[in-house]
C-alpha cells in the first residue's frame, strides 16, 4: 500500500525547500555566501543519495565519492579531450557514472553487509591510487603534459557553464540556478523513490531480507537498482561540481572528504528523509566556524561521527521525531 | 631463476606484514563482528611510538617491537572501552561500528599530523645490511620481518588453540550466547581480543615503516590490503587470513615485477572480486544457512 498523503506531504515540503532556495539570492547578495550555498547543494545532493542507498536500501557502500568523481572527471575529460560543450558533457558523465555503478553493483552486490562496504571502499581507493600514480602523458595541452586521467594535479581551467560572458558580473547567479535545478531534480526524484513503491521494497529488504524475498522482492535486483540510481544522481552532483569549480582532481577521493559527507548523513540521521539535508547544513556550518580556530576540521568530523553513532544513532532527524512524539503525547494527555 | 627467488622473497616479506595486519583484523571481526576501520591507525600509532622511543631512548629494534605492541594494544583497549563497548548489542551494530571506528581513525590521524607534522620520517629502528643468495640480495630487515611475523603468528596460534584464554575467544567467536551461558565473560574476551589485535597491528606498523617511511597516512594502504585479504579469506577466518596474506602478497609481487608496481594492488583486487563471484562466502568461509 502506498500512502498517498505522505508522498504528497513530502513533495510539498520539497517544493517549499526549493522555493526558499530559489528566492534566497534576492536576500543574500554576498558572492562568498552564495558560493557557500552552492557548495551546500553539492554536498546535500551526495548526502541524500548516500542516505537513499545506505539508510533505505541497506547497501553500505563506501564508493559514493567515486561516483561523484566520475561525474566530475567525466565532464572535465569530455571538455578537455573531446572539446564538446558542457551541456553535452554533463549527460555523458552522468550516464557513465550510472553504467560504472551498474557494473560495480552487479559484481559487489552478490555479497552483503560489511563485505560490500569493504569491496566498494577498495575499488574507490584503487581508482584513486591509479589516478595519482599515472605519469604517462596522454596529450600536450598548452605545452603541458596532460595525463589521461589528470594525474596528481587533476583537470582545471576548462570551460564552465558559460555564464561569465552572458551575465557579466552576476555570473554566479547563473551557476546558482543551474546547480539549484540539479539539486531540485535530485531531491524530487529521491522523495518519489523513498516514499513510493521502490522505497517500500528497499526498506523491506533492509529490514528483513528473508521475508522480503519470500514476498517476491529480489534482493540483488533491487539493491543494484538502488546502487545505480544513487550513482546516477551522485554523478549529476559531481558533473555540476566540475562545471562550477572548473576543477576535477584526486582530492575528491580523499578519505576526509568521504568522512565529511558520511558525517552529514550520520549527523542528520541515517534512514530519514530530510536528515542528510539538515546534516549537510549543520556540518558545513560547524566546519566553517572551526576555520577560525585553526585546522580542526578532521578532528571535528571524527568526534561528530563517534558521538552521534554512539549517543544518537538516528541523528538529528531521529531526535526531532522523538521530541515531536513526546510533545504530542503530552498534548494528548492534557486534553 | 634469480627473478623467481626475488619475487618469492619480496612476496614473503610483504606477506608477513599483511598477515600481521590481517590476522588481527580477522580476529576482531570473528569475535566482535565488527569491522575495524581504525586498524590502520593502530599500525601507524605503533610505528610512531617505536620511533619516538628510539629517538629519545636509543633502544634496539627488539625493544622497539615491544613498545609498538604496547602502543597498539593500549589504543585498541581505549577504543573498546571508550566507544565500542557502548554499541555492542545495538541492532545496527555492524554499520554503526564501522562509522565509529572510521571516526576514531580520522581523529587519531589528525592528532598524529598535529604532533609529528605531515612530513614523512625514515624509521630509525632498522637493521642495515644484506646477504646474497644466488645473486639475489636479501636485506637483514626482510629476514627480521619474516621471523617476527612467524614468531608472533605462531604464538597467536598457540594462544588460540592451546590455552584457556584462547578457548574462551574461540567459543565466543562460534556462538556468543552459548559461550556466555557456559560462563565465558564476553566483555573480558572482547577486551583481550582487542588488545591482541592491537598488539599485532602495532608490530605490523613498525615493520611496514621500516620498508617505507613514517607518515600519518601510512596505515591506509596496508589496511586496504588487510581488508581485501580478510574478505577473500572469509570474514572472521583467522587461519584463512594468514594464508591468503601470503598468497596474495606473492601474486602482488609477481604483477608488480612483470607489469608495474602501481598495478599490483588493482590486479589483486580484480582477482579477489573474481574469487568472490565464484565463492561469495570467501575461500575459507563457510556458507551460512539462515533460518527465518
Amino acid at each position: 500500500m502506498i500512502n498517498f498523503t505522505e508522498i504528497k506531504k513530502q513533495l510539498l515540503i520539497c517544493i517549499f525547500v526549493i522555493f526558499v532556495f530559489a528566492i534566497l539570492p534576492f536576500f543574500l547578495t554576498q558572492r562568498y555566501l552564495l558560493g557557500e550555498v552552492i557548495v551546500f547543494f553539492f554536498w546535500a545532493m551526495v548526502a541524500m543519495n548516500w542516505n537513499l542507498l545506505m539508510g533505505h536500501a541497506g547497501v553500505f557502500s563506501l564508493a559514493q565519492m567515486l561516483f561523484f568523481a566520475i561525474g566530475a572527471y567525466g565532464v572535465a575529460m569530455a571538455i578537455t579531450f573531446l572539446g564538446v560543450s558542457i551541456w553535452v558533457a554533463i549527460p555523458l558523465a552522468v550516464l557513465t557514472s550510472a553504467i560504472v555503478a551498474l557494473i560495480i553493483g552487479l559484481a559487489c552486490l552478490r555479497l552483503t553487509g560489511a563485505y560490500v562496504a569493504l569491496l566498494t571502499y577498495a575499488i574507490a581507493e584503487t581508482v584513486h591510487v591509479l589516478i595519482i600514480t599515472d605519469t604517462e602523458c596522454f596529450t600536450l595541452i598548452r605545452n603541458n603534459c596532460q595525463q589521461l586521467f589528470g594525474g596528481y594535479a587533476g583537470f582545471s581551467r576548462f570551460d564552465d557553464f558559460g555564464f561569465r560572458p552572458l551575465l557579466k558580473r552576476n555570473w554566479i547567479l547563473g551557476n546558482y540556478y543551474a546547480v539549484l535545478f540539479a539539486f531540485a531534480l535530485t531531491i524530487i526524484i529521491i522523495i518519489m523513490i523513498i516514499h513510493g513503491r521502490l522505497g517500500l521494497a528497499f526498506r523491506a529488504i533492509r529490514d528483513n531480507v528473508g521475508y522480503a524475498s519470500s514476498r517476491g522482492i529480489d534482493r540483488k535486483k533491487y539493491q543494484v537498482a538502488a546502487f545505480a540510481c544513487s550513482a546516477f544522481l551522485t554523478g549529476l552532483a559531481g558533473a555540476m561540481y566540475a562545471g562550477h569549480f572548473r576543477f576535477a582532481g584526486p582530492s575528491l577521493f580523499d578519505f576526509s572528504t568521504l568522512m565529511f559527507v558520511l558525517s552529514m548523513v550520520v549527523v542528520g540521521g541515517i534512514g530519514s528523509t530530510w536528515g542528510p539535508l539538515i546534516g549537510a547544513g549543520v556540518m558545513m556550518t560547524v566546519v566553517e566556524l572551526s576555520k577560525g580556530m585553526g585546522d580542526a576540521r578532521n578532528l571535528l568530523l571524527g568526534i561528530a561521527l563517534v558521538i552521534f553513532v554512539v549517543v544518537l544513532p538516528k541523528g538529528l532527524a531521529g531526535l526531532a521525531g522523538s521530541i515531536l512524539r513526546r510533545f504530542r503525547k503530552r498534548v494528548e494527555a492534557k486534553t | 631463476m634469480d627473478v623467481l627467488i626475488q619475487i618469492i622473497i619480496t612476496g614473503i616479506t610483504l606477506g608477513s606484514m599483511y598477515a600481521l595486519a590481517s590476522v588481527g583484523l580477522s580476529l576482531i571481526f570473528g569475535t566482535l563482528g565488527m569491522f575495524n576501520m581504525a586498524h590502520g591507525l593502530f599500525m601507524t600509532l605503533g610505528a610512531y611510538a617505536a620511533y619516538s622511543a628510539a629517538i629519545s631512548l636509543k633502544i634496539p629494534l627488539l625493544l622497539g617491537i615491544f613498545i609498538a605492541m604496547g602502543a597498539g594494544a593500549l589504543v585498541a583497549i581505549v577504543t573498546h572501552l571508550a566507544v565500542v563497548r557502548f554499541m555492542l548489542g545495538n541492532s545496527e551494530f555492524g554499520m554503526n561500528v564501522l562509522v565509529a571506528t572510521a571516526g576514531i581513525g580520522i581523529i587519531l590521524e589528525d592528532l598524529l599530523l598535529k604532533i609529528y607534522g605531515g612530513y614523512p620520517y625514515p624509521q630509525v629502528l632498522k637493521v642495515e645490511g644484506l646477504v646474497k643468495i644466488a645473486n639475489v640480495a636479501i636485506t637483514y630487515q626482510a629476514i627480521i620481518i619474516c621471523l617476527v611475523a612467524l614468531l608472533l603468528i605462531s604464538s597467536i596460534a598457540f594462544l588460540l588453540m592451546k590455552t584457556r584464554l584462547g578457548r574462551g575467544i574461540r567459543a565466543t567467536a562460534q556462538n556468543r550466547d552459548a559461550a556466555m551461558l557456559m560462563g565465558v565473560k564476553s566483555d573480558t574476551v572482547f577486551l583481550q581480543v582487542m588488545a591482541l589485535a592491537g598488539m599485532l597491528a602495532g608490530v605490523a606498523g613498525l615493520m611496514i615503516s621500516t620498508q617505507a617511511t613514517l607518515s600519518p597516512q601510512m596505515g591506509g594502504d596496508p589496511l586496504l590490503k588487510a581488508f581485501v585479504i580478510c574478505v577473500v579469506a572469509g570474514l572472521g577466518n583467522v587461519w584463512g587470513a594468514g594464508l591468503c596474506a601470503f598468497g596474495l602478497a606473492i601474486f602482488e609481487a609477481t604483477i608488480g615485477f612483470y607489469i608495474g608496481v602501481r598495478f599490483g594492488f588493482p590486479a589483486m583486487l580484480l582477482l579477489v572480486i573474481a574469487v568472490l563471484i565464484w565463492r561469495p562466502q570467501g575461500l575459507f568461509g563457510q556458507e551460512k544457512v539462515v533460518r527465518l
